[in-house]
């Protein structure tokens, strides 16, 4: 559906996307995750027809998508991750500017409102100045304002910035439901949760690159993660963590946790036949799986950007 | 104390961070005073208007007509006038038939007319001829004013002159002639004197009326009030014939000029105020959105030129309406015409507020640039006073600015009630500078991120 051939956009010196080839399928809900200044923004707004690349094409359904061909992005939604409402204005008549814009008109105008306000429980505020909203039902507005013409891709730019935790879910159910409908959606976020419960396909993307591409399990298992076993650094276990070094990577941790990552061929059976051996009880264990914030940070490091 | 000064020494930090506001609480109080201070003659050598156009046509041949004529021609406050320009660029002498239609262009506003019979032995004193357009009533005032100050310190003889002759026609020559020989001996009796030069001067009629004119020079309320007995005596011996050439129905001329130089200083701000608007649908987030819609840029762009261009002809039409309640401003009489220039006006006015937006990078620095621009131009453009009281070289810079031709449109209708054709030159240069505005601003908005 979406298609992104060697996109590089470059800001002066700086490189913010650099050779990225993305292809979205219809119906899917890809997520786009990367820390501060890896390239999302710019991936989006592209997308969007705001800005032009330097080099590569995006196309839409086959249609090339341009910041000079309005027309083309009739089929795209944004909601930016600003709240991109009117204040002045009540709900009603944000949903009114912005259905017109895209071409909506009288009973059909009116009923997409309808629908739009229900859908985000603003019917009984509809007539209320947006500035008299509270943060969450502001980005429910910001949703539903992107979703009145039926786009074919909905773009979500960090959309549950600053949201309360109901209105988060409602805004998470919504979307779902949008897309068991059919709706694609790319989602770009920062909070590894949203992208592991929202996500079909999730990007990875840092210094304008992708640096990983998949369903949340391709990523947990592409990468070099097995499952990991922790505990506690004590006289107790002192000769049972020197037993298992031979049968994997163990490693000693600041907070006085061992970390035990065993070998391919070395059983859980015969690790549990070990501690017994050295007479450590089987609940000081904890077995853990990898996380998407894990792969997150092996990817993108732990440096804070700014 | 020491959180009082910590907090303190934060509102400095923000204020020496934020130039906008230096520029506001500042600079613009500065440049009003320099400006007000030049109006005022301050830090001038001379004070007073300057460079007023004053055509003069001369039909006399008395000599001292012509030292009327050199002496307002080294006046710092005209700029006289004698030669008529052909199209094909050689000059004639201006003559009396030329005035009113060149006054009825624009060309100058104040015409002195020293008639052939300047001096008359069919009365007493001076004739001349005042021909004027008197659109700006300050400016007028002063005019009349600094011609009678001219016309009384520079030719007592002209005066001197009609007096003999009047005599002389009452009297006969004989009579006249022994008047003045009993005059010389009273006065040689009195005051001593050679009686062979008291008569010469009588008799070329220097009576002394010289020294009146230096003492009202020297005066105070000199610049045409007539407050003092020399003032009084002088007006009684010059005639003044004034005709006014443009604007004779108008009611309330002074209204007129006020309410067209506050009402564009006040669309100027209003349309300022709606630029720094650019920025908060910016931050908004807003532009992103609308873009990403079937909306291109240059439609949002152009919704907001049509946006400004109704808001401020609207505003303007109801302050001109509200001038025609309060004070009586002829608006019904020439609404078409005042239409058309208000919609020129607020076009130009738009295109300037698109402009700061364009050329500056934050609200507060677009605000500050606004504020700063409009008073500069409101005061030099003449929306608080004439521009002939500022110096020349403001009076050029008047010319570049918007409300110096808003002001001149407004006139030109209200006051001149020109047609659409006569309003033509005016219109060409607002519409043209709304062109030149726009073009700056599209082009600095393609290339600015304020879009993206």
């Amino acid at each position: 559906m979406l298609s992104l051939r060697s996109v590089t956009k470059r800001y002066g010196t700086l490189t913010a996307l650099d050779d990225i080839s993305l292809e979205i399928a219809r119906g899917e809900f890809f997520g786009l995750l990367g820390p501060n200044g890896a390239g999302k923004s710019t991936l989006m707004s592209l997308v969007a027809g705001l800005r032009a690349p330097n080099a590569g094409t995006l196309a839409l359904d086959g249609t090339p998508l341009t910041t000079t061909d309005p027309a083309g992005r009739a089929a795209l939604g944004l909601v930016p991750q600003q709240i991109a409402l009117y204040q002045e204005l009540s709900a009603e008549q944000n949903l009114h500017i912005f259905g017109s814009l895209y071409g909506l008109r009288g009973p059909t105008l009116r009923a997409r409102i309808d629908e739009a306000l229900a859908a985000v429980q603003l019917t009984e505020r509809h007539r209320h100045p947006v500035k008299t909203f509270s943060g969450g039902m502001q980005r429910r507005l910001n949703l539903a304002a992107a979703l009145l013409h039926r786009p074919k891709l909905l773009l979500c730019d960090e959309p549950t910035v600053g949201v309360d935790p109901q209105s988060r879910n409602a805004i998470f159910e919504y979307l779902e439901r949008l897309n068991r409908d059919g709706l694609t959606i790319i989602y770009s976020t920062h909070y590894m949760e949203e992208a592991t419960r929202l996500c079909s396909r999730i990007a990875i993307i840092d210094h304008g690159k992708i640096h990983a591409l998949g369903t949340l399990d391709e990523l947990l298992t592409r990468l070099p993660f097995v499952d990991e076993i922790a505990f506690p650094v004590s006289p107790a276990t002192a000769a049972f963590a020197a037993a298992l070094a031979a049968h994997g990577d163990l490693s000693d941790s600041t907070d006085d946790i061992h970390r035990f990552r065993p070998r391919a061929d070395f059983k859980l059976s015969a690790f549990y036949a070990l501690a017994e051996t050295h007479a450590v009880p089987a609940r000081v264990f904890s077995h853990q799986r990898p996380t998407l914030e894990a792969v997150f940070l092996h990817l993108t490091g732990r440096r804070i950007r700014e | 104390m020491r959180i009082l000064l910590t907090l303190l020494a934060k509102d400095f930090a923000i204020l020496r961070r934020n130039r906008g506001a230096l520029v506001v609480s500042l600079l613009v109080p500065m440049l009003i005073i320099y400006i007000v201070g030049l109006v005022f003659g301050l830090g001038r050598t001379d004070s007073g208007p300057t460079g007023i156009p004053l055509a003069v046509v001369n039909q006399s041949n008395n000599p001292a007509a012509q030292i009327l004529v050199t002496a307002l021609q080294s006046q710092k406050s005209f700029r006289v006038l004698t030669k008529f320009v052909n199209p094909d660029k050689t000059t004639r002498p201006l003559a009396e038939a030329d005035l009113r239609p060149m006054i009825r262009d624009r060309q100058f506003s104040y015409a002195l007319v020293i008639p052939r019979d300047v001096i008359s032995d069919d009365r007493i004193g001076l004739r001349l001829k005042i021909l004027s357009d008197p659109r700006n009533d300050i400016e007028s005032q002063m005019v009349n004013g600094l011609l009678q100050k001219t016309i009384f310190s520079n030719v007592p003889q002209l005066l001197g002159q009609s007096l003999q002759a009047r005599a002389k026609k009452y009297l006969g020559d004989p009579a006249d002639d022994a008047f003045n020989q009993a005059i010389v001996r009273d006065i040689v009796a009195t005051f001593g004197g050679n009686p062979d030069v008291i008569l010469a001067n009588i008799r070329n009629g220097d009576f002394g009326f010289s020294q009146l004119g230096k003492r009202l020079h020297s005066s105070p309320t000199a610049a045409g009030s007539s407050t003092n007995a020399d003032d009084d005596v002088l007006s009684r011996l010059v005639s003044l014939e004034t005709e006014q050439v443009v604007g004779k129905d108008v009611k309330s001329p002074t209204a007129t000029r006020i309410v067209g130089g506050y009402a564009v200083m006040f669309l100027l701000f209003a349309l300022s105020a709606s630029a720094t608007a650019f920025f908060d649908e910016q931050n908004a987030g807003l532009f992103q959105r609308l873009l990403s819609s079937p909306v291109s840029r240059g439609q949002l762009l152009w919704s907001r030129f049509l946006y400004g261009v109704l808001f401020g002809l609207i505003q303007l039409v109801a302050l001109f309406f509200a001038g025609h309640l309060l004070y009586g401003v002829d608006v019904f009489g020439h609404l078409g015409g005042l239409i058309v220039i208000c919609a020129s006006v607020a076009a130009a006015c738009t295109g300037f507020g698109m402009l700061i937006a364009a050329i500056t990078r934050s609200p507060q620095a677009a605000s500050s640039l606004a504020t700063l621009l409009t008073i500069t131009m409101s005061a030099c453009g003449g929306a608080w006073f004439p521009i002939s009281f500022m110096p020349e070289f403001m009076q050029h810079i008047a010319k570049f600015t918007i409300v110096y031709w808003a002001i001149e449109g407004f006139n030109a209708v209200l006051w001149a009630g020109e047609t659409f054709t006569q309003l033509l030159p005016i219109l060409g240069i607002l519409l043209g500078t709304t062109v030149a505005v726009m073009t700056i601003a599209v082009w600095r908005f393609n290339g600015s991120k304020i879009f993206e």
